[in-house]
């Protein structure tokens, strides 16, 4: 396996671009203002008392969307960008399987991603900490784990559509057009399913199977999984993923878990499939 | 020991052609020109040893192991400098050479290969200010990197001056000395002849020939021609040569003596002519460039510089 050696030479390569530190700085300012915002304003608490937990809530309902974007601008260009250079000839010359290529990209992209967020979190957290001072330390170090755990499944999914086609015109339009379909459209489609499988009409209660599709972009089912690893701090701070008004075994929190965890394997799987049949 | 092995390889592109029912075989040790006009199926060939592309028919074989399903196997012995690459604008040469020598799982000192290929001076600049010449003496000491077993060098004199070129051909030297085979393809032929022991002219997509180069000369019967001056030329020292084994022809215009012949019958001729009491002022000798090799092979007239005097080279136009 020498994935490693693809990964470091990712990472280095992304670390002396002027964009990742832009990202950072981005990233740190992002943090800051908001756990300022949470602390200072009284609404942006939603009522409940300041605290980290809250704090954590308050920031994972905004990171989501912000992991989602930068992840398409880091990773579109993973694969089809070296394939349309010509630097997949260099990359490939070298005794890499095609797997070590993907699963390299997926780690160094997702160091070039996680690192700037995670300080920036750190940072935004440990401040609230100092200023708020109630509530646990825990819930801020699992957020934070879940955090980058979900920054890896993104980078996965780019990757693995970057991994499909040739060229970077491409690979932006699948990128782009994933983000507007799965996470910006997806109220939509979901609408759209349920109003088809209730044939054309609609339902006067939702079956417990459009609670899974609510929950499928990956935004949602990171969002799901904190409540599901933090289910005290949860209730306490009125977070909730929808799944009350359903009495399926699998209408639970923890669905997103698991969906995040397929949003990790499958599109990274397709796109092996397609990539190690591909002729450069 | 076989480095190389092509048995019947075609590779179809939609309705396009690119090889046809290729076989070669390279033996271990050996430096190998693979010759062809641009678009003849030299790099789609490299492509498929190096599994980027995969044959429509037929299977390759590379330091015995089969070039698809144990890539990795094969691409771990070999050392490559491909056609068409681009370099990571933002390394440094010692960060490319430290990557390929960590992806080959050596040990050697990125500055010793560096330095090998005359760059070393240029270390630590990004990559993607280096000219075109760097760039390719950067590629190349990468695919020094590991010790390979074989090299295969697309094109490898693209972009160098004929310093570098010159260069080049020493490392390539020194790599096949130290055991390792070189396959290299080229459509300068010049080089090809400076330095191969054998090679292979691809004409679109088919192998048209695959010998050594004094074998291609002989069975293309492409001779050699000797002009001798001599002080007191005459008909005797005409049939004297024509008496020499070897010699097709010999014609003389005042003092100089033009002598159709076979390579190797160019010393006799002299000898010969000095025995029979004929003193030799000068000569020239003029071999048949590997440039009418491939002509004559390719049935396309290749040199864009053939001049007079090489036209006049030719054996046909000796006999007038």
């Amino acid at each position: 396996m020498t994935w490693v050696a693809v990964a470091k030479k990712d990472f280095s390569d992304a670390v002396q671009s002027r964009s990742l530190w832009a990202l950072s700085a981005f990233f740190i300012l992002l943090s800051l203002g908001l756990t300022y915002g949470y602390s200072e304003f009284e609404f942006l608490s939603a009522g409940t008392e300041t605290t980290i937990g809250g704090l954590v809530f308050f920031l994972g309902g905004i990171v989501g969307l912000f992991v989602s974007i930068t992840s398409i601008v880091i990773c579109y260009r993973a694969i089809a960008g070296e394939r349309e250079l010509g630097s997949a000839k260099l990359l490939l010359s070298l005794p890499h399987s095609r797997l070590d290529v993907l699963v390299g990209k997926v780690v160094g992209r997702t160091a070039v991603l996680a690192v700037p967020l995670i300080i920036a979190l750190g940072l935004g957290l440990s401040i609230g900490i100092i200023v708020i001072g109630a509530g646990s330390i825990l819930s801020a170090v699992i957020f934070l784990g879940w955090t980058f755990f979900f920054a890896l499944v993104y980078v996965s999914i780019i990757v693995g559509l970057s991994a499909l086609v040739s060229s970077t015109t491409k690979a932006a339009a699948l990128g782009i057009g994933f983000f507007f379909i799965v996470e910006f459209l997806w109220d939509g489609v979901a609408f759209v399913l349920l109003f088809v499988a209730n044939g054309f009409s609609l339902p006067t209660a939702a079956p417990d199977w459009y609670f899974v599709v609510t929950q499928v972009p990956p935004s949602n089912a990171y969002f799901s999984g904190l409540v599901a690893l933090l289910p005290d701090v949860a209730a306490a701070v009125n977070a909730s993923t929808g799944a009350a008004g359903f009495d399926a075994f699998y209408a639970v929190p923890e669905i997103g878990i698991v969906i995040l965890c397929l949003w990790l394997i499958v599109p990274i799987s397709i796109g092996y499939t397609v990539f190690s049949q591909a002729d450069l | 020991m076989v480095a190389i092995q092509l048995d019947g390889v075609s590779k179809q592109y939609g309705s396009i052609t690119a090889l046809r029912n290729v076989d070669l075989t390279v033996e271990s040790g050996e430096i190998f020109g693979f010759l062809g006009p641009n678009g003849a199926g030299k790099s789609t060939t490299i492509d498929i040893l190096l599994d980027f592309v995969r044959p429509t028919n037929g299977s390759a074989t590379v330091l015995g192991h089969d070039a698809q399903t144990e890539s990795v196997a094969v691409r771990s012995k070999t050392g490559v400098l491909p056609d068409g690459y681009h370099v990571y604008d933002r390394l440094s040469g010692r960060e490319h050479v430290q990557f390929a020598i960590d992806s080959k799982e050596s040990t050697e000192d990125p500055l010793d290969l560096l330095d090998r290929v005359g760059i070393a001076d240029a270390a630590d600049r990004n990559a993607g200010g280096y000219s075109k010449g760097m760039t390719q003496r950067l590629v190349l000491a990468m695919a020094l990197a590991g010790e390979p077993e074989l090299l295969i060098l697309d094109e490898p004199s693209t972009g160098l001056d004929p310093n570098g070129a010159r260069e080049m051909r020493k490392i390539i030297r020194e790599e096949a000395d130290r055991g390792a085979t070189v396959f290299f393809s080229s459509h300068i032929l010049e080089q090809v002849e400076a330095i191969c022991d054998r090679v292979g002219i691809l004409n679109n997509g088919e192998l048209v020939a695959e010998d050594t180069i004094s074998g291609l000369r002989a069975s293309l019967e492409t001779d050699s021609r000797l002009d001798v001056t001599l002080e007191n030329a005459d008909n005797g020292a005409v049939s004297a040569a024509e008496d020499v084994a070897g010699v097709t022809s010999a014609i003389q215009d005042g003092s100089m003596l033009s002598i159709a012949l076979t390579r190797e019958s160019k010393y006799e001729v002299l000898a010969a002519l000095d025995r029979e009491g004929y003193s030799i002022v000068d000569f020239t000798t003029d071999e048949s460039s590997l440039d009418d090799l491939f002509a004559a092979v390719t049935g396309e007239p290749r040199s864009e510089d053939h001049t007079e005097e090489d036209a006049a080279a030719a054996p046909t136009e000796v006999e007038q």
